[in-house]
């Protein structure tokens, strides 16, 4: 077996289905618990859009935003000390010890996602819950979600996941038993 | 077949501990179970509890946050005193000590004004205990103003009994329609909502009913936007539609029911343009919603708290019972807050009489028997025991009354607005630091055993009114002491269960050991018979809320209580304090256009007697002519401007659009 294909059978994935988010910010609670941050940077939130008008009535989505741990980062390509990582399993990471604070990753970042943590003047960003999932355990974020908008598993596990919940309700449309 | 097992949950913590305490989480009432995670007397990690039957390790935010409470630099250590509103404390040697003095001011407000000049203001952050110790004491002291803003309100139409057979929210799943009714459930339960989606996702369909248009409305099949409070009337229409559309069979009803033929015409009399106008939708949405209901049997009914204290709140039984829905699986009336048995703390002093108030009940917030404003000015009140931050909240009428207070005490963990207008201090532990026992909405109780040890001068509810009852030589009527002092919460509740019908029937021992959820209204059978007679027959449609001139003040005005948000506490922790905007004030973009006020600016809502200022939240969660905010006023109609602006000029605009 290749590297890579070692390195694939350990990624996991956070799947993230919006359309289940009521923006109750548990996910942004249980996040700051577990890394200790005070307020300011906010490793994952969800976003609410709306209420917006449309022809359907108003309408209101949310979304839980975080870092997508991008297969060419940008972030790890613009930190000039070697702070920002990116593991084998695929986390994007930022090294307590090397970072010196300078913010770059966070104009790199496509999507602004690292943030400064005012408390220790070094970026605090989503580490995917590094020492957690080493030590068998879910991300605190996936774990505390009231509604399960956030999943945790392998990508073949959560996309799985997501195909039965679209099976049971397509079987519904054509047996339905409620209504 | 196909395969929907969930993925597997990995549930732990990375973080070093010496102790693992499986408690109940007070935040609010759904009672999600939580494992804490304790080194050395400190919490390190909080998780949900795999394996507890309501929340299934899933936490909402407040339910984690409540960690940085305990330790928040500004919690109360010691309690103290001030002559002078404006002065700072000055902290007694001992708890003792500020005891004594308390007894001599409260014996000096009693022989200047009367017993009943005393209010003790009971918030739900005290713990149930206070609340309990509060009503004991007020009958040995002579008040009878003790107020909570979760007390049942007192309607002999609706007995508590038949009131719980209600079903667990686990059988929401069973249900082919939920009707959600001015609560938003998805902001202030979020883990009760999981219930609601995963209903949701098995084909239930769900009817939310609203002032705003809320989280919960957006998750909704059917959303409605509703006059505020008008809950209980849009349920009298339903009935009243439900009935012309023949949903119910009168013959077969009218055999399961006395009286039932004056009753269905109570309805017939009722004019539905009324009905329709008061609650601000057209016949044919309310047709639209009754017809959605009467075809998906069975149907829960989950309504808000406050609609327990607007006329006809037993509508949402009556149509649970006469539908057949009532203590069935999957259907039945689902109130919210309700979940505490009827428990009466004066056992034993029946001998003395219970007080009747001088003059009316006062006008507050969230209280049963809410009476004309003008009551407000004929009180004899001169002094407060408040807990928690009832000043702004449920007692918010009296806080600018309280520099007219002879003694404002302040029984508390942190420093907010009751502290502010306090001449004396005890600091009280928080939930995390005391042994207790915790009703919740679905009908459970269950033990939550203390986190963490509390500071050495902070004392649970029951401790305080233990302390002062013993000034006056009612200590026989507090005997739930340990050898240490201290109050013994499980011998206080294990009596008060022994002597109430409704708990007798539970055993403290198994409830503390095996640390488990007992379903208490069903655990002896008391869920009610179905044939039990109890049906409204509503009198009339009320008027409007406000005879103010609509010109003066074009604006309604509308706080929420959010239980899982709204909490002063909670809005000071950091991993809260940015969650929302707490002081925000929502106004519909319309609103903005017309008196040119932007995102963010300081703008104010002023009543008759009443100003409010904060920044505005420009939203289409309100309707145009809705004005909200999580700051309390009383007045229900408003206008509202930018700082700076004249009034005149915003109320100017205003006549120009169409609200």
């Amino acid at each position: 077996m290749t590297m890579q294909a070692k390195a694939n059978l350990k990624q996991r994935t956070l799947m993230i289905e919006a359309s289940s988010c009521i923006g109750c910010q548990s996910c942004l609670a249980a996040c700051k618990l577990e890394n200790d941050l005070p307020s300011g940077p906010r490793p994952i939130a969800a976003i609410q859009v709306g209420p917006v008008e449309s022809d359907k009535g108003l309408l209101t989505q949310h979304w839980p935003a975080t870092c997508y741990h991008c297969d060419q980062p940008a972030c790890v390509l613009a930190c000039p000390t070697g702070a920002m990582q990116k593991r084998a399993d695929g986390l994007v990471f930022s090294d307590f010890e090397l970072c010196i604070g300078c913010q770059t990753c966070a104009v790199a970042c496509p999507f602004g996602h690292p943030k400064l943590n005012p408390a220790t003047g070094k970026i605090a960003k989503c580490d995917g819950c590094r020492q957690r999932v080493d030590a068998g355990l879910w991300p605190a974020c996936a774990l505390v979600c009231p509604t399960g908008a956030l999943s945790y598993g392998s990508p073949q596990a959560v996309v799985h996941q997501r195909r039965m919940h679209e099976a049971v309700k397509i079987t519904q449309t054509f047996t339905p038993t409620k209504c | 077949m196909l395969d929907t097992i969930s993925l597997k949950r990995k549930p732990g913590t990375r973080k070093g501990h010496d102790q693992v305490v499986s408690a109940c989480c007070q935040e609010c009432s759904v009672g999600c179970g939580l494992l804490a995670f304790v080194k050395d007397e400190r919490i390190v990690d909080i998780q949900g509890n795999e394996n507890h039957p309501i929340s299934r390790g899933r936490l909402c935010a407040r339910g984690i946050a409540f960690v940085q409470g305990i330790t928040a630099a500004d919690r109360i250590t010691l309690p103290g005193t001030r002559n002078r509103l404006r002065g700072p404390f000055e902290a007694f040697d001992n708890w003792e000590q500020g005891i004594d003095l308390l007894a001599e001011r409260l014996r000096r407000v009693k022989e200047q004004h009367g017993p009943d000049a005393l209010v003790i203001g009971c918030d739900p952050e005290a713990g149930l205990d206070f609340y309990l110790g509060a009503q004991r004491f007020a009958r040995l002291w002579g008040t009878p103003h003790v107020y909570h803003p979760l007390q049942e309100a007192v309607d002999d139409a609706l007995p508590m009994a038949l009131r719980h057979a209600t079903p667990q929210s686990c059988q929401w799943s069973h249900s082919r329609c939920l009707v959600l009714i001015e609560a938003d459930l998805a902001s202030t339960h979020p883990v009760a909502f999981q219930r609601v989606l995963q209903a949701q996702r098995n084909g239930t369909k769900i009817i939310a009913v609203d002032s705003r248009f809320t989280t919960t409305l957006s998750k909704a099949d059917i959303a409605v936007i509703i006059e505020p409070k008008r809950g209980n009337d849009l349920g009298l229409a339903l009935m009243k539609m439900l009935l012309e559309e023949q949903v119910l069979d009168p013959t077969s009803a009218a055999s399961r029911f006395k009286d039932f033929k004056p009753w269905m015409d109570s309805y017939s009399a009722l004019p539905m343009e009324n009905l329709a106008a008061v609650t601000g939708l057209n016949i044919e949405t309310i047709r639209a919603i009754a017809r959605a209901l009467g075809h998906r049997s069975p149907a829960v009914l989950i309504t808000a708290k406050h609609l327990a204290f607007a006329r006809h709140y037993g509508i949402w039984l009556t149509i649970a019972r006469t539908l057949g829905w009532h203590a069935t699986t999957g259907g039945g009336w689902y109130p919210l807050e309700s979940g505490i048995p009827e428990l009466d703390p004066t056992v034993g002093l029946e001998a003395i009489e219970p007080v009747v108030p001088r003059c009316d009940t006062i006008a507050l917030p969230y209280q049963p028997n809410r009476s004309a404003q003008e009551a407000l000015d004929n009180r004899q009140i001169k002094a407060i025991i408040g807990s928690g931050n009832c000043l702004a909240d449920f007692l918010a009428p009296l806080h600018k009354r309280t520099n007219d207070f002879d003694l404002n005490v302040y029984f508390g963990s942190v420093s907010n607005r009751t502290r502010q207008a306090a001449h004396m201090v005890f600091p009280s532990t928080t939930w995390a630091e005391r042994d207790g026992i915790s009703f919740v909405q679905d009908g459970a109780v269950q033990w939550s055993p203390k986190i963490v040890k509390p500071n050495d001068a902070c004392r649970t509810g029951l401790g305080f009114w233990m302390r002062v009852a013993e000034r006056f030589g009612w200590e026989e009527y507090f005997p739930w002491k340990k050898a240490n002092g201290l109050a013994d919460q499980k011998t206080f509740y294990q009596w008060l269960f022994k002597h109430n019908a409704q708990t007798e029937h539970l055993q403290m021992d198994p409830i503390v050991a095996e640390n488990a959820v007992i379903y208490w209204h069903t655990a002896d059978g008391s869920a009610s018979s179905p044939e039990a007679g109890l049906l409204v027959a509503p009198d009339a449609v009320s008027p409007g809320p406000s005879p103010d001139d609509p010109t003066v003040y074009p604006l309604q005005f509308q706080a929420t209580r959010t239980m899982a948000h709204a909490s002063e506490l909670g809005r000071r922790w950091p991993l809260t304090a940015e969650l929302e905007e707490a002081l925000g004030i929502q106004i519909h973009p319309l609103i903005a256009r017309t008196l040119k006020i932007e995102n963010g600016e300081t703008i104010v809502v002023a009543s008759e007697d009443e100003v409010i200022e904060g920044p505005a939240a420009i939203s289409r969660m309100v309707p145009p002519r809705l004005i909200w905010s999580q700051q309390r006023m009383q007045a229900d109609r408003v206008l509202v401007y930018r700082k700076g602006q004249a009034p005149e000029e915003a109320r100017d605009r205003l006549k120009a659009i169409e609200l």
